[in-house]
C-alpha cells in the first residue's frame, strides 16, 4: 500500500490534475489523502467528488482532510500521513503529475531492493502558463539527474529532486522523525538529507514524473512556492545551513560548511547550465535572424524572386 | 493487366528476370520495416525494455552502413554482416548478441513472409512456357536466405543458382551495374529478357534504358509509409493494412476501405471495449455514444446486441457543442458571449439571430456583414432576448435529454472522439443541475489535449488515447490532425442545431458535410463499422481483435494516418472541407490547405503565422506532406519541417 498525500490550497483546477495523475496510475494498491490546507471545503470536496465518478484502472481510496486553518507544507504533510498507515509514501504537490506507471515502477524497484530507503525517477521539469482555468504549456525541459545527486554529498548543496519524484519507505519515520514543521519551504531537503543517512536512494532513470513550474506570466495564485517565493527559499536556506553550522562536526566534518561549499559548486553548475540556456536561445534568435538573409541568398540564386524582393522594398522604401 | 496478358506483350523474350520483394514474396505487415517491429516485440517480450526502440535503431543502422558503404564503393550493396556492426556499435552488442540477432531476423522474415498472387501466377506460367525464370534483387540478405523464404511460401523451383542479389555482387539493379553481370551469366540478349518489379527506377527506368523489356507493377508497395515509423505499437495497424494490401491485390486499391477498415474501424472498436471494459467494473446506469462522434460506435453496438452478445442498451444522443454552449448560457456578458464569434468572422443579423436562436434588435441592416467586435456588442445589446432564447432552448435540451434517459439517478457514460471534452463538460452541467445531482456523468474519450485540464473540475474524464499528461509535443501533434477524425468519424445526418419542444434534435445538413458524406465518408464509415464489428468479437481477417488494442496501439494508428499519409489519403482528404463555424453554415475550411499560390515570394518571416494558421484551422501535417509533394512549395514544407521538427512526416524518434 503506498500512502499519497497531496497538499492543497485553492488551486482547484491543478488539484483536479493532479487528481486525476493519481487515479490513472497502473498499480492498484494506493490510498490517496488530500490536505485541505485551509482552503474552501466546499471546493476541495468538489474535485473529488466529480474524481470519484470517474472509472479508473485503479480505484484507490481518495479522503479528504480538512485544516481548519492554512499551515505550513510540513505541518501539512505530517498530518496527512498521521491519518493513514502504509508501507510506501509519497508527497505528490496539487500541481504536479505523474506517468501512469510511475507507482508500479518505483513500488517494484523498492520491493525487490532491500537496502534502498527510497527511489527517484527521472524527471521532466514542464513549464507552463496558467490564466484563470486555462493550463498552457510552454515547453519541457528534462531535468538532468544521476545517482550520485541522490547521495548526501550529492543533495547537501541543494535539493536535486521534487517530491514528486521520489517515493519513500514509511518506517523512515520512525528511524529520522517526520518532516521538520518549523520549515515553511524546504522541508523535502532537510527530510530528504536526514533520509539518506539511514540508507541508499534507488534510481530509476526513466521520466516517469512531471514537475510543474507556472511562467512569470501566471497568475500569481497560481505560482509555485520555488518561483512565486524566491527569496523564501533562500532565506530558510540559509537558516538551515547556519543551524547545521552550529552543530558538531562529525568526523572532522561540519555539515553546514559541507553545504555551503557544494552550494558553491552546484551554483557554478547552474550558472554554466544558464549560460547553456543562453546560447540555445541565442541560437534560436540567429536562427530567426539569419531567415531574411537565406531570403537574400535565395534572390541571388533566384533572379525571379530577387528582383521581386528589390521592388517590395522599393515600394516599402516609396511608402506604398 | 494479368501475367498471360504481360507474357503474350513481350512474346519474343526467352527469360524472365523478377524482382524478389514485393514481386515474388511479400509480408504480412504493411511494410517491411515493421518486420523489425515485430523482432522488437518478441525481444522486449523476452528480455525486456533494454530492446526498446530496437526496430528504428536497425532501420537507422542500414541506413548508416549504406553511408558507409558508399564511402568506398558506390556500386555495391550492404550486407546483413553490416548493417548489424553498425547496429552494434549503436547499441553495445556483443558479437554473440549481434550473430543471434541476425539469425533472428532472418527466422522473422521467413515466418512472415507471403507469397504474392501474381508472382505466383506469372512465374508458374513463365515456366510453363519454357521461359527461364530467375529473380534480380536489390537486397542485403544472401541468396539463400532468400531461398529459404521463397521455399516456405512456394517457390520451391527457385535455387540459389536462380538468384542474383546486389549484396553477392558487388553491384545493384538501382545503379545499372548489376543488369550486365545477370546478362553475362545467362548469356543472354537484353532484349531477350523481360525484367518484372515494383520499383520504377531500379526495376524500370534503368533496365528499360539497357534495352531490357520491363515491367513494373508496384501494388505490393500501396501499403508503405514513412520507413522510420516503426514499432510495436504500429503492428496492428500494419497488419489490418497488408490484409488489404493483398486483397486488393488483383482488385485495386481503395484508400476509402483501407483508411475506414483500418485506423477509423480501430477508433471505434476501441470505444466500445473501453466501454466493456467499464461496466464489467462498475456499475451505470446509462451508456450514452455522443455528438455526431458517437453514432458509428452506436450502431456497432446494436449490432452485437442484435447478434446475441450480451451488452446493456445504450443510446445515441446527438448534440453539439453549440447547443451545450447555448443551453447553458445564463446571462449574455462580453465573457459569456465571446465564444459564439470567431474572432476572424464576418456575420449579419439574420445569421446571428440563427446562431443564438432569437431575434435580434438592431438599427443595423440584417443582410449587412457586420465584425466580430459588432457582432458582439450587438449580442449583449440584446442581452434579454439572448438569455431567453436560451432558457427554451435548454427546456427543449432537458427534454431529449429526459427521452434519452440521461436524467435517470445514477452514473451515466458518455462516449466522444474529446479534445478538450468542452461540449461534454457542459452537458454535463446540465444534466447534473437539472437532475438535482442524482445523475452523473463520465466522459470517455478517445483522446484529450491540455486544454481539457479545467474541464476535470466539472466533468469526470478519461483519455483512452492520449490527454494532457503526454508531452507537450504529442498534444501538438493531435491538436494538428483532429480535423481528420472529427470529418471521417461522423454521423449521415447534420449537426444538432436545435431541439423540437417534443425534445426532437433538429440536424441541420450543409453542403460540404452533405459533399463529403455521400462522395465517400458513407462508404469510409461503413467499412469501419464491419471492421470493427469483425474486431470486436475477434474474427478479423487481420487476426486483430479488440484486446489489441491499447491506448498506445491506438495512438500509434492514428499518428501513422495524421503524419505520414499516403499519397491517395492526402488527396482524398483534400476533397473534404471541415465546419468549425458555431452555426455549422459557411463552406469551411479544407482539411488540406492550398499552397500559397506564389511560392517562391512567401517571406522566410511568415513561416510562423502560417504554422499557426495550418494548426488550428487545417490538417497541419497532411498540408505540408501536400506542400512537400509539390516542387515549388517543398521548400515552405522543409522549413516547417526544421523549424518544428514534430511537424514531420516520422514522428517516432529515438530517444537518446
Amino acid at each position: 500500500m503506498v500512502t499519497i498525500v497531496m497538499r492543497t490550497f485553492e488551486r482547484p483546477v491543478l488539484l483536479a490534475r493532479a487528481v486525476a495523475s493519481v487515479q490513472q496510475q497502473s498499480f492498484s494498491d494506493w490510498q490517496l489523502i488530500i490536505v485541505n490546507n485551509g482552503g474552501e471545503p466546499r471546493t476541495v470536496d468538489e474535485v473529488v467528488r466529480i474524481a470519484a465518478q470517474r472509472s479508473t484502472v485503479s480505484n484507490g481510496v481518495i479522503t479528504v482532510l480538512h485544516l481548519a486553518e492554512r499551515v505550513g507544507m510540513e505541518v501539512a504533510s505530517n498530518a496527512g500521513l498521521a491519518a493513514t498507515e502504509s508501507e510506501y509514501f509519497v508527497i505528490h504537490d496539487d500541481d504536479d503529475s505523474w506517468n501512469s506507471k510511475f507507482l508500479e515502477s518505483t513500488v517494484a524497484h523498492l520491493s525487490t531492493h532491500a537496502g534502498d530507503v527510497a527511489v527517484v525517477t527521472g524527471f521532466v521539469k514542464m513549464h507552463e502558463t496558467m490564466r484563470g482555468d486555462k493550463v498552457w504549456p510552454e515547453r519541457e525541459e528534462e531535468f538532468w539527474l544521476v545517482p550520485g545527486r541522490l547521495t548526501f554529498r550529492g543533495m547537501i548543496g541543494a535539493n536535486t529532486f521534487p517530491p514528486i519524484a521520489a517515493l519513500f519507505r514509511r518506517r523512515l519515520l520512525d528511524e529520522v522523525g517526520s518532516f521538520d514543521e518549523t520549515l515553511p519551504v524546504l522541508g523535502d531537503w532537510e527530510f530528504n538529507l536526514r533520509a539518506v543517512k539511514a540508507g541508499t536512494f534507488g534510481f530509476i532513470p526513466e521520466r516517469l514524473a512531471r514537475y510543474h513550474v507556472r511562467t512569470s506570466d501566471s497568475d500569481r495564485t497560481a505560482g509555485n512556492s520555488v518561483t512565486v517565493g524566491q527569496d523564501l527559499h533562500r532565506d530558510v536556506k540559509l537558516q538551515l545551513q547556519q543551524r547545521w553550522t552550529n552543530e558538531p562536526a562529525v568526523n572532522g566534518v561540519n555539515k553546514g560548511q559541507m553545504s555551503l561549499s557544494a552550494q558553491a559548486v552546484l551554483e557554478a553548475q547552474e550558472m554554466q547550465q544558464q549560460l547553456d540556456e543562453a546560447n540555445r536561445k541565442l541560437d534560436e534568435a540567429n536562427r530567426r535572424l539569419q531567415l531574411p538573409w537565406r531570403r537574400v541568398v535565395r534572390s541571388v540564386l533566384d533572379p525571379v524572386h530577387g528582383f521581386r524582393a528589390v521592388m517590395r522594398i522599393v515600394r516599402r522604401l516609396l511608402g506604398k | 493487366m494479368k501475367p498471360a496478358e504481360v507474357l503474350d506483350t513481350y512474346s519474343g523474350v526467352t527469360t524472365l528476370t523478377v524482382d524478389f520483394f514485393d514481386t515474388l514474396v511479400t509480408r504480412c505487415v504493411a511494410q517491411p520495416t515493421h518486420v523489425f517491429a515485430v523482432m522488437e516485440k518478441l525481444l522486449v517480450d523476452e528480455e525486456g525494455a533494454k530492446w526498446e526502440q530496437f526496430a528504428l535503431r536497425r532501420v537507422e543502422a542500414e541506413q548508416q552502413s549504406r553511408i558507409v558503404a558508399s564511402g568506398t564503393d558506390e556500386c555495391r550493396d550492404v550486407t546483413i554482416d553490416e548493417i548489424y556492426l553498425e547496429l552494434a556499435r549503436d547499441m553495445n552488442l556483443s558479437m554473440s548478441q549481434r550473430a543471434r540477432l541476425i539469425q533472428f531476423e532472418k527466422d522473422q522474415e521467413v515466418a512472415h513472409c507471403v507469397a504474392v498472387p501474381f508472382g505466383v501466377a506469372m512465374t508458374n506460367l513463365a515456366r510453363e512456357r519454357g521461359l527461364r525464370v530467375v529473380v534480380v534483387s536489390d537486397n542485403y540478405m544472401p541468396s539463400a536466405q532468400l531461398v529459404a523464404m521463397a521455399h516456405a511460401v512456394g517457390y520451391q523451383w527457385l535455387t540459389s543458382a536462380d538468384i542474383f542479389v546486389s549484396c553477392e555482387h558487388g553491384a545493384m539493379k538501382h545503379n545499372g551495374k548489376l543488369w550486365p553481370v545477370v546478362l553475362n551469366a545467362l548469356k543472354v540478349e537484353s532484349s531477350a529478357v523481360l525484367h518484372i518489379g515494383d520499383d520504377a527506377v531500379a526495376d524500370g527506368s534503368v533496365p528499360s534504358g539497357l534495352g531490357i523489356h520491363t515491367y513494373v507493377r508496384d501494388a505490393m508497395r500501396r501499403s508503405h509509409r514513412h520507413i522510420g515509423n516503426t514499432a510495436p505499437d504500429i503492428l496492428p495497424l500494419s497488419r489490418i493494412e497488408a490484409i488489404y494490401r493483398d486483397e486488393m491485390d488483383s482488385r485495386g486499391w481503395d484508400a476509402v476501405e483501407v483508411l475506414g477498415g483500418g485506423m477509423v474501424a480501430m477508433v471505434v472498436a476501441a470505444q466500445i471495449a473501453d466501454v466493456q471494459r467499464v461496466i464489467a467494473e462498475r456499475e451505470v446506469v446509462g451508456i450514452h455514444f455522443a455528438t455526431r462522434d458517437g453514432y458509428l460506435a452506436y450502431t456497432v453496438w446494436n449490432r452485437l446486441r442484435d447478434a446475441g452478445y450480451e451488452l446493456p442498451p445504450a443510446t445515441y444522443t446527438a448534440f453539439s457543442r453549440s447547443v451545450a454552449w447555448r443551453a447553458n448560457m445564463t446571462e449574455c456578458n462580453e465573457k459569456s458571449i465571446a465564444r459564439f464569434v470567431g474572432d476572424d468572422e464576418m456575420l449579419t443579423i439574420e445569421r446571428l439571430e440563427r446562431r443564438l436562436g432569437c431575434s435580434l434588435v438592431s438599427t443595423l441592416g440584417r443582410e449587412k456583414l457586420i465584425s466580430a467586435d459588432i457582432a458582439r456588442s450587438v449580442l449583449i445589446d440584446n442581452a434579454d432576448a439572448v438569455v431567453e432564447g436560451s432558457r427554451q432552448l435548454r427546456h427543449r435540451m432537458v427534454r431529449y435529454l429526459e427521452n434519452q434517459g440521461c436524467m435517470t439517478p445514477g452514473h451515466h457514460l458518455v462516449i466522444d472522439l474529446g479534445w478538450t471534452g468542452s461540449a461534454v463538460a457542459d452537458l454535463a452541467d446540465l444534466i447534473v443541475a437539472e437532475s438535482a445531482g442524482k445523475a452523473t456523468m463520465e466522459g470517455r474519450f478517445t483522446g484529450l489535449y491540455w486544454d481539457a485540464t479545467p474541464q476535470r473540475r466539472r466533468l469526470a474524464m478519461n483519455a483512452f488515447a492520449v490527454d494532457e499528461f503526454s508531452s507537450v509535443d504529442d498534444n501538438v501533434r493531435l491538436l494538428g490532425g483532429i480535423r481528420v477524425l472529427e470529418a471521417l468519424i461522423t454521423a449521415p445526418h447534420g449537426s444538432v442545431v436545435d431541439f423540437t419542444v417534443a425534445g426532437e434534435p433538429v440536424f441541420v445538413d450543409t453542403q460540404p458535410e452533405l459533399r463529403a458524406y455521400t462522395s465517400f465518408v458513407g462508404r469510409l464509415d461503413e467499412y469501419a463499422m464491419d471492421s470493427a464489428y469483425d474486431m470486436l468479437i475477434g474474427k478479423h481477417r487481420s487476426g486483430v481483435t479488440a484486446a489489441d488494442i491499447s491506448g498506445e496501439v491506438l495512438w500509434a494508428s492514428m499518428m501513422q494516418v495524421i503524419h505520414s499519409p499516403r499519397i491517395d489519403e492526402q488527396l482524398l482528404l483534400a476533397t473534404v472541407n471541415h465546419l468549425t463555424s458555431m452555426d455549422h453554415e459557411g463552406e469551411g475550411r479544407c482539411l488540406v490547405a492550398s499552397a500559397p499560390e506564389k511560392p517562391s515570394e512567401v517571406l522566410l518571416e511568415d513561416l510562423y503565422s502560417m504554422y499557426d494558421i495550418l494548426i488550428h484551422r487545417h490538417w497541419l501535417q497532411g498540408t505540408l506532406s501536400s506542400w512537400h509533394s509539390i516542387p515549388d512549395a517543398r521548400w515552405i514544407a522543409d522549413e516547417i519541417y526544421k523549424l518544428w521538427p514534430l511537424t514531420h512526416p516520422q514522428w517516432i524518434h529515438i530517444k537518446r
